[in-house]
């Protein structure tokens, strides 16, 4: 009833999920303490995109969904501190299809988020800093920045 | 038009009004003139001196007192004859059920908030009373007719959800002075009075990953040891309007195409002026308005000197403003602190947020807001228009009375508009048919009874879901709980989890148990197939039904009933509400607070649940 559109989405995004998805990634309903399956939150697992610097990371991301799904966009969160030029220090993903205002429009599947959220990671957006030490990093000294990126993926390991 | 409308009609019908405010004014009074003799007013709400310029039935005596009922009592002044049932109370509590809405021809809706408005047209969708909905903004209004199986229910189409801004926006490069006021409810506003508990996404770090700088920063806003008010209110002004935007400057990328914010320092902007006898008058006045020191009424704004609203302040002004503001709140309402949120009519809440919005906005070269326009911006106030709510309660009368004559062909839904289209501001619109994808209107959900405290999950799997239903790898949900998925794809931790539920019994899963009166929704992965259940809970199954399970139509719960479909949802209600007990609303109230939203609440079929929601 009231929610129902996205619960509704979000059971079809789930379905369509199910069925088919890019190799190597991960995503189901976050489950709870006390045994909950909880379809507005998806637990993710996000692997560095072979031949980058991010290649042998596996990546936790969590998608907090709301009630005004899809109208609109869901947060993107990696873990707080998470070493990246557009993820602020919370963890949230700085990404123009995320942004209600730019890029984010109603039909954007869960697959294109995550998909989206793999190639931001080796092509960070200088243009929307979202943390200081990354993004100076970046700009500043590329050999650091790489060797922190490569340190970060191999504290990701493959998930068992 | 009606002018030959059937006196009869109006005369004997009886009629739910919802809402006594700005369009139910007007409509209360446009009713009995018309002729309408038997009315129901529900509101929840209480006068406000800000209603009298509109809600001309309510005077400023009245104040403080029910909307309902001074509704009623003024009306019944110059029509005596009338009868009128006010009460003062949420539409959403239980009292007010489908058998309440039963006894009405028509409800007629004047809210404000669509919470109430769906939870009516679920009302009016369950008992089968035709729905006239109403709102207006400003210049702007609309009149809307909804009746089951005939017409759009109110929820066919999406309703538009109010505004958010990117979180980037408001924390690094405002550009608006909404971008400022948004910034200073929930950041500033929150930290220093709010829950600090609560994790906030617009935390500026100075450094990702340095450990000892968050902690500093989440100690940071608490009060230290020994400090003064007014020492913790230069500290956090220093803070959040210097130190953050020196920091922010650093980030250099961002600046390249935007203008540079300024950082603010109380020492630049006060210079060598003693701020400390700035207020010194304020020993003299502290005095004086000692009495006048409680709750919403408590200024900052006067005790600094400034009087006039909607004037434009310095910078300056703001600055002390902030600092005031924030000394009164230490001072003067310290046992609110950590609990507040931000209210457009707590007077000191709207003082803190304009002085710190505005100073913001100076850093970042965004116009500032007079406190008058920055509350409305920060309420989201669009100011009211008498004549609009006169316009669209008289357009209610007479979609009513077509309604009430069973002529749903001239129904219109009619807009009111703010320029002239084709020399008219009314326009009116034929009627749509139901969305037959709607959600809540086009349904057709199935009922499942069952004993719930012996049938287990893995039960309704196998021997509804799929054998009952066909379906072949089925879903099954509770709202966004997912209770069980079927299929290879499942991972081993989540399918863990799914196994673990599978031989519990129906009234004992968490975190909500499925119980009377609970739906839940069964789809299949492959098919495209979803249909809604709805729990009944019975325990004398005869032998032939070993299963103590039995899943059909809704005329499982009126079996006497020939028109089933158009009362469905009502006779589900009627039966539901009898069996709930004490024990039952204690499982549904915590299964709500364990999902913790409001959602929840309306998720549920709402006989059962509307019973605990005054709880």
């Amino acid at each position: 009833m009231s929610g129902g559109i996205a619960r509704g989405r979000l059971a079809e995004e789930r379905k369509a999920w199910r069925k088919n998805h890019p190799h190597g990634f991960v995503a189901r309903p976050d489950s709870g303490a006390d045994g909950s399956m909880n379809l507005m939150i998806w637990q993710c697992i996000l692997p560095g995109k072979v031949g980058t610097d991010w290649e042998g990371g596996f990546f936790p991301l969590a998608i907090h969904f709301s009630e005004d799904y899809p109208s609109k966009p869901p947060k993107c969160k990696f873990p707080a501190s998470f070493f990246h030029p557009n993820v602020y220090p919370s963890g949230t993903v700085c990404l123009s299809i995320l942004n209600e205002d730019s890029g984010w429009r109603p039909a954007i599947t869960v697959k294109q988020i995550l998909v989206g959220i793999q190639e931001l990671l080796d092509a960070p957006n200088p243009a929307d800093p979202a943390q200081t030490e990354a993004y100076q990093l970046f700009i500043q000294d590329p050999e650091e920045y790489k060797r922190r990126v490569k340190q970060q993926a191999k504290n990701y390991p493959p998930p068992v | 038009m009606s002018a030959m409308a059937d006196r009869g009609v109006i005369e004997n019908s009886k009629v739910l009004m919802v809402g006594a405010g700005g369009i139910g004014c007007e409509l209360l009074k446009t009713l009995v003139l018309t002729g309408f003799k038997h009315i129901h007013v529900i509101d929840m709400d209480t006068i406000e001196v800000s209603n009298l310029n509109r809600q001309f039935l309510f005077r400023k005596r009245h104040v403080g007192m029910s909307k309902a009922q001074v509704a009623r009592e003024a009306v019944l002044r110059f029509r005596p004859d009338v009868e009128i049932v006010a009460h003062h109370a949420n539409v959403k509590s239980s009292q007010f059920n489908v058998e309440y809405f039963q006894q009405f021809s028509i409800v007629l809706n004047g809210l404000d908030n669509l919470d109430a408005r769906r939870h009516v047209n679920r009302l009016c969708l369950a008992a089968d009373v035709p729905l006239v909905e109403s709102g207006t903004t400003g210049y702007l209004g609309q009149v809307t007719v909804h009746v089951k199986g005939r017409t759009e229910c109110y929820e066919c189409q999406p309703k538009p959800a109010p505004k958010t801004y990117p979180v980037c926006t408001i924390t690094s490069t405002p550009s608006k002075p909404v971008h400022c006021i948004v910034w200073a409810k929930d950041l500033p506003f929150l930290k220093l009075f709010g829950d600090k508990t609560l994790s906030n996404d617009l935390d500026v770090r100075t450094s990702g990953a340095e450990t000892s700088n968050e902690q500093e920063e989440a100690s940071f806003f608490d009060l230290q040891k020994d400090e003064t008010s007014k020492a913790y209110a230069a500290r956090v002004f220093d803070r959040l309007f210097g130190q953050n935007i020196e920091i922010a400057l650093k980030n250099e990328g961002a600046w390249k195409e935007r203008r540079k914010p300024t950082p603010l320092f109380i020492a630049d902007i006060f210079g060598s002026e003693d701020k400390h006898e700035e207020n010194g008058s304020e020993n003299g006045s502290a005095l004086e308005n000692k009495s006048k020191d409680e709750g919403s009424a408590l200024s900052a704004m006067t005790k600094v000197g400034l009087k006039n609203p909607q004037e434009m302040w310095s910078v300056k002004e703001n600055a002390k403003l902030f600092l005031e503001s924030v000394r009164l709140f230490l001072d003067k309402r310290k046992q609110e602190i950590g609990k507040l949120t931000f209210d457009k009519d707590d007077q000191l809440a709207v003082e803190f947020v304009t002085a710190a919005a505005n100073l913001r906005a100076h850093s970042f070269g965004i116009p500032m807001q007079t406190l008058f326009d920055a509350k409305g911006i920060a309420g989201n106030i669009i100011h009211a228009i008498a004549t609009t709510n006169a316009i669209i309660a008289g357009l209610i009368v007479l979609e009513a009375i077509k309604l009430l004559e069973k002529n749903l062909e001239a129904c219109r839904m009619t807009y009111c508009l703010e320029h002239a289209s084709r020399k008219l501001l009314l326009m009116p619109c034929e009627m749509d048919v139901p969305n037959p994808k709607c959600y809540v209107c086009s349904q057709t959900p199935l009922v499942l009874e069952v004993n719930t405290s012996t049938v287990t999950l893995r039960d309704v799997v196998e021997k509804i879901a799929r054998k009952k239903l066909a379906a072949s790898f089925p879903t099954i949900m509770q709202g966004y709980n997912v209770l069980c998925e079927t299929g290879d794809d499942i991972d081993p931790h989540s399918a863990a989890i799914y196994e673990a539920k599978l031989d519990m019994k129906l009234d004992s899963l968490t975190p909500v148990p499925i119980v009377d009166g609970v739906e839940i929704t069964i789809e299949d992965l492959q098919q495209d197939f979803s249909c809604s259940v709805y729990v009944k809970h019975r325990e004398d199954f005869s032998e032939e039904e070993a299963d103590e399970m039995r899943l059909g139509g809704l005329d499982l719960l009126t079996p006497a009933d020939t028109q089933a479909t158009a009362k469905t949802e009502a006779a589900l209600k009627s039966s539901s509400a009898e069996i709930v007990d004490g024990d039952e609303d204690t499982v549904m109230i915590d299964g709500v607070s364990a999902l913790g939203t409001k959602r929840k609440l309306e998720e549920e079929p709402q006989g059962p649940v509307q019973k605990k929601m005054k709880v």
